[in-house]
């Protein structure tokens, strides 16, 4: 007869130093398991508390701030600690990221600054543009040869002689050699600029009133565009002080343009958006306009996908934003809902997935674009067309401009009451190295959520978001209004002749017009 | 079995008819997104096939993967079943017009992407469900203990536990066969913690130990001066429940008192269902109540409504509570629900004495005090088959990790193997026999070890069984590891909390978390209802068939003298007969009157002799 019983080994079970690792017994057989499902929607409730237990997502302000509200706010497209902001009353600063305090502040213009944008070499020149009609050239990484100006800052941004700056440190080290430097007369010997001075030229109408609302930089060549308020764009080249082209009333109005942009994959391709409620296309080669929508409200901003250049989104004075393709204007691919206030800056992740948006209404909302989903915190909502999180402080005031970092892991946001503020892309994200078991253990947890998203729990855990009260009032009546108009057309439709009127879905809704 | 993806594209008919020049150029154009529908169809069948010829344990094992639940599917295809029913005529009577029109809009519409997904999502589940029994039968190489005879002549039964100390074990494990002689408090009850590691000796007269299974030494001891019934570890062996005469106590690892639970009066059983951090208890009132250990709290008290309770057990596959109750019947409990969930009549005549359930939920066995083991089947609670013990009925029992069914009968006890739950067999796996000790007080199989712990009125026994316990132990499981230190334990507390599962999700299937809830509550009531009214309806047609059969034409008997008496009687005119007749058919005749409104004037007749002088 042959016995043979269960005997454990020592050093299979317990470590012979405590130095060692503990052994692990892993057993497969699903009977060992039981309540599996019960067990595994549990620890999905207890990830999604977590979640939100961790979020957190304001992580500063920007030291040192604007003494009137920031209207304006740029980064930079190959560099990632340089930003610029400009300010209602006329000054431009130049802040640190990494430190996350002002480097220089620069008395730019006489009125408000009304855009920002950089170059798109590595050189860190920027242009300001102003109510006071004026465009500026200025550098964040001064060169030794300042006095020297014009050429230098702007040969930076020739595409393919790039050059590195001779002294390359951190934005810090220039802030210290320039403040001992612009002591007595900052306009003229400050390092930082102005590189160069742009303005229009004197016409007989309207020159004293003259100013700027927009600006933006070509993505690949030394040339900019502004909008001004004589209804007209101009492209610049850096070069030279007089506009290299201007059109005027192109779109079949003479309304002004508010906001343009230049294509990332398209080098000729200018979109805008216009005071007579237009969203439009613009091809520089042709002067003659691709194609335009009039929505029914104005649109106050609008932004490129980087990744998808096809696609664009406008924040619209209607507290909506909406993403257009450029090859088919006459509907938008999606609407993007929750404000309760003018949508009043856009800014893409660099990723192309998600774009954060700042209103009126004192918030930032963060929306996906696409379904799929990578984080825990995605789940806020799963559809898109809701945002995922909602940022806000008590003493933020209305919201003007916002802006990813390129590492797409930080926002930055500019609001009336003067500051600048950074916070968390993802609201619940540990910043810094993780350990190879946290990440393990953060994967886990998001898929877990991401499993059991649909269970009303879950659900409500991770989609529950604090907004101010008066937010909550005005999404409450918000709600209210919708379902009483729903309910009007549903009864329209149910009492008219039959054949006569049929629903129309929101995206049909939305376009009033479209011009060719 | 699986295809790699291909690159080029499955023939279509338009290749077909045109066939393409250049097929370098073709699959340069074609966009190919993984396998298409046909390689995905005939991988699915392929390893369906392979699913067909596993065996039933497998097989089971391969779904439960692949449901990602307990592997039960009986109790998901009747949830399914409704489902459809439910989505094949849906109420759409409360949808707007906006709505109606999206529903029929989807309807009309196929989804072949859709399709296309859920299959190539199926497949990858199916064959990942596969692969994970295959990688479970390589990477797990501990084997489990067992007796093999080597000839007919020899029987698994000749091998005694004196014989398995002398010689036939290893020194490690010959030293768990010992009997503690402990007459003076006794009976005694034992009770392993989920590890296997302590155990707790419970002595009727008030005599409580707590023993480290792998030392050997005593951890704690000491006597209550009272009637002790029963005791239990909590979560892990570090706390115990004990019922006292008046109260459940609750003691740490030092004998310290911590918590006198004084809702739980006159308790005889008890249970901790450890994924829910409850303790269970019944006693004489046949008050069941469940106690949160982790918050203090008094979850749920049900009155049981069938007397004082000795019998509870925990199903482990859905922590549902058993009770065994002096008539003779088996009820089923979660805290949820006020009212039983299922009751079972089990032992007719006698009371239930014990009971075991395996650790898949399957099977449970009742011992009752006809001298009967019974194993039923929890899928249909149905008898399957039976056993009979000799020399006193089964006072307890229990089935082990590898379910092998441990009864504890007079002085003896028996233990059959793992097929025994399933089919009958004829002969018993081992025995045991502890003469002049009995009757056998509980008997408890050691967890994760080849032991059995039996307590009886001399003391304890603790025997070897080879074969009864897991072999594969498993860290991630919290508290089940015997070889944890302070450290992990300390984290798996933790940890075991934050996985507390509440209370409310007892029910007797537990995959239904997570899982799509019958969509309408109306016609899930309708259902019932239907349900209800079709077993009526049948009852009521067996009534009215058993009337209706005409009573058999038995000649035996016939000439019996009482009966031929009878038949005699009916023909005999009786006098008090003809009166109590024409009493009924007068009385006819007045309620007829009465109802035609006729009964002015006929009171005379009707009065009472007494009065009819006022008339």
């Amino acid at each position: 007869m042959k016995v043979k019983a269960l005997s454990r080994s020592q050093s299979s079970t317990t470590r012979s130093t405590p130095s060692d690792l503990r052994p692990l017994h892993k057993n497969l057989n699903p009977t060992s398991h039981p309540l599996p499902r019960a067990r595994e929607y549990t620890r999905a409730l207890t990830a999604a508390k977590l979640d939100r237990m961790f979020a957190n997502p304001f992580v500063g302000e920007l030291k040192g701030g604007h003494v009137d509200g920031v209207n304006c706010l740029a980064v930079c497209r190959t560099n990632l600690l340089p930003v610029v902001s400009g300010g209602v009353d006329g000054t431009v600063r130049i802040w640190d990221l990494q430190s996350r305090s002002m480097v220089k502040s620069l008395d730019a213009h006489s009125r408000c600054v009304s855009g920002l944008v950089f170059g798109n070499g590595i050189g860190g020149t920027f242009y300001s543009c102003g109510e006071d009609g004026l465009v500026k050239a200025w550098n964040c990484f001064p060169q030794s040869n300042y006095g020297k100006g014009d050429e230098e800052g702007v040969d930076d941004d020739k595409r393919g002689s790039a050059r590195k700056p001779t002294a390359k440190g951190t934005l810090h080290n220039h802030k210290r050699n320039s403040s001992k430097s612009n002591n007595h007369n900052e306009q003229e010997s400050s390092p930082y600029g102005p590189i160069n001075t742009y303005r229009l030229p004197a016409t007989r109408s309207s020159h004293n009133s003259l100013s700027f609302h927009s600006i933006d930089h070509h993505w690949s060549f030394p040339q900019f565009a502004t909008a001004s308020s004589d209804s007209a764009i101009h492209l610049w080249d850096p070069n030279r002080s007089n506009p290299v082209t201007s059109f005027t009333n192109l779109w079949g109005s003479d309304d002004t343009v508010t906001t343009l942009r230049y294509n990332p994959a398209e080098s000729d391709l200018i979109a805008h958006c216009s005071n007579d409620r237009g969203i439009g296309l613009h091809d520089t080669r042709t002067a003659s306009a691709l194609s335009k929508t009039i929505l029914g409200m104005k649109s106050n901003c609008l932004e490129w996908n980087p990744m998808e250049p096809y696609i664009f989104v406008v924040g619209n004075e209607d507290y909506n934003a909406y993403t257009f393709d450029m090859r088919k204007l006459n509907r938008p691919t999606g609407i993007y809902k929750g404000h309760v206030g003018a949508v009043m800056s856009v800014g893409w992740s660099p990723t192309g997935t998600e774009f954060v948006t700042g209103s009126y209404d004192k918030t930032l909302r963060i929306f996906n674009v696409r379904k799929e989903a990578g984080t825990a915190s995605h789940i806020g909502s799963s559809s898109t067309g809701v945002a995922r999180d909602i940022y806000h402080t008590k003493r933020m005031q209305r919201v003007f401009c916002t802006a990813y970092t390129s590492d797409h892991k930080f926002i930055l946001s500019g609001s009336d009451d003067t500051n600048l503020r950074l916070w968390k892309a993802r609201s619940s994200e540990k910043i810094g190295q993780l350990s190879a078991r946290e990440e393990a253990s953060l994967q886990y947890r998001s898929a877990l959520v991401q499993k059991y998203a649909h269970l009303p729990e879950v659900k409500r855990i991770a989609k529950s978001r604090r907004v101010p009260k008066f937010v909550k009032k005005e999404t409450q009546m918000a709600m209210l209004q919708k379902e009483k108009r729903r309910r009007k057309e549903e009864n329209v439709v149910k009492h008219s002749k039959p054949g006569t009127k049929s629903f129309t879905d929101e995206k049909g809704k939305l376009v009033v017009k479209t011009v060719d | 079995m699986k295809d790699s993806p291909s690159t080029t594209p499955p023939p279509t008919k338009k290749h077909k008819q045109t066939p393409p020049a250049n097929p370098n150029q073709l699959a340069g154009n074609t966009i190919t997104r993984g396998a298409s529908r046909e390689q995905l169809s005939a991988r699915r069948k392929s390893a369906k096939s392979h699913l067909s010829t596993l065996s039933p344990h497998q097989r089971s094992s391969v779904l439960a993967r692949y449901h990602g639940t307990s592997g039960r599917t009986d109790l998901s295809t009747h949830r399914l079943r409704n489902l459809r029913r439910d989505d094949d005529n849906e109420d759409t009577s409360k949808l707007s017009s906006l709505q109606l029109r999206n529903l029929q809009k989807r309807r009309g519409r196929s989804n072949p992407g859709l399709k296309r997904q859920t299959l190539r999502r199926e497949t990858k589940r199916l064959e990942n469900a596969m692969d994970a029994l295959h990688a479970e039968e390589i990477l797990q190489t501990q084997r489990g203990g067992m007796i093999e005879v080597e000839n007919d002549m020899e029987r698994t039964t000749q091998v005694t536990q004196e014989k398995l100390k002398n010689g036939m074990l290893e020194e490690n494990v010959a030293r768990n066969v010992y009997d503690l002689e402990l007459g003076e408090y006794s009976p005694y009850r034992m009770n392993y913690d989920r590890s296997g590691r302590y155990s707790v000796l419970c002595g009727r007269r008030g005599h409580v130990a707590v023993i480290d299974q792998h030392t050997m030494g005593l951890r704690t001891e000491f006597h209550l001066g009272e009637t002790a019934r029963d005791a239990c570890f909590l979560h892990n062996g570090m706390m115990m429940a004990v019922a006292q005469e008046k109260n459940v106590f609750i003691y740490d690892e030092n004998g310290v008192e911590i918590h006198r639970l004084d809702a739980h009066k006159r308790v005889f059983g008890m249970e901790f269902l450890p994924y829910h951090w409850l303790l269970a208890t019944i006693g004489h009132g046949g008050f069941l109540q469940y106690q949160d250990t982790s918050t203090g709290l008094l979850v749920s008290q049900h009155r049981t409504k069938l007397g004082p309770c000795h019998v509870i057990r925990q199903n482990p596959f859905n922590a549902v509570l058993h009770l065994g109750h002096t008539n003779g019947t088996v009820t089923l409990w979660s805290p949820s629900s006020s009212e039983y969930l299922v009751k079972m009549l089990c032992h007719k005549g006698s009371a239930v004495t014990s009971v075991a359930i395996d650790r898949s939920g399957t099977y449970m066995a009742t011992g009752g005090g006809d001298s009967k083991v019974r194993i039923w089947d929890l899928r249909m609670y149905k008898e399957t088959h039976s056993y009979t013990t000799y020399g006193g009925p089964p006072m307890c029992l229990d089935i082990s990790q590898t379910g092998i069914l441990g009864v504890g009968h007079g002085c003896h006890s028996t233990f059959w193997k793992a097929e025994a739950l399933k089919v009958k067999v004829g002969e018993m796996y081992m025995r045991h026999e502890s003469s002049g000790n009995g009757p056998m007080e509980s008997l408890r199989f050691r967890p994760f070890e080849d032991v059995c712990g039996i307590g009886h009125a001399g003391g304890i026994s603790s025997i070897v069984i080879p074969g009864s316990g897991e072999p594969c132990l498993d860290s991630m499981e919290h508290f089940t590891n015997p070889y944890m230190d302070s450290k992990q334990r300390r984290e798996a507390e933790v940890r075991s909390l934050l996985e507390k599962l509440s209370p409310d999700m007892i029910a007797l299937d537990p995959d239904t978390i997570g899982s799509i809830e019958e969509s309408n509550i109306i016609q899930r009531q309708q259902r019932l209802r239907n349900m209800a009214e079709e077993a009526d309806a049948r009852k009521a047609a067996e009534k009215e068939e058993a009337k209706n059969k005409k009573e058999k034409k038995r000649m035996r008997g016939r000439s019996k003298i009482a009966k031929k008496l009878a038949r005699k009687q009916k023909n005999v005119i009786d006098e008090n007969v003809n009166k109590l007749r024409e009493a009924r058919e007068r009385e006819k005749a007045k309620k007829a009157r009465q109802e035609r409104g006729e009964n002015a004037g006929d009171d005379v007749d009707d009065a009472p002799a007494a009065l009819k002088r006022f008339f």
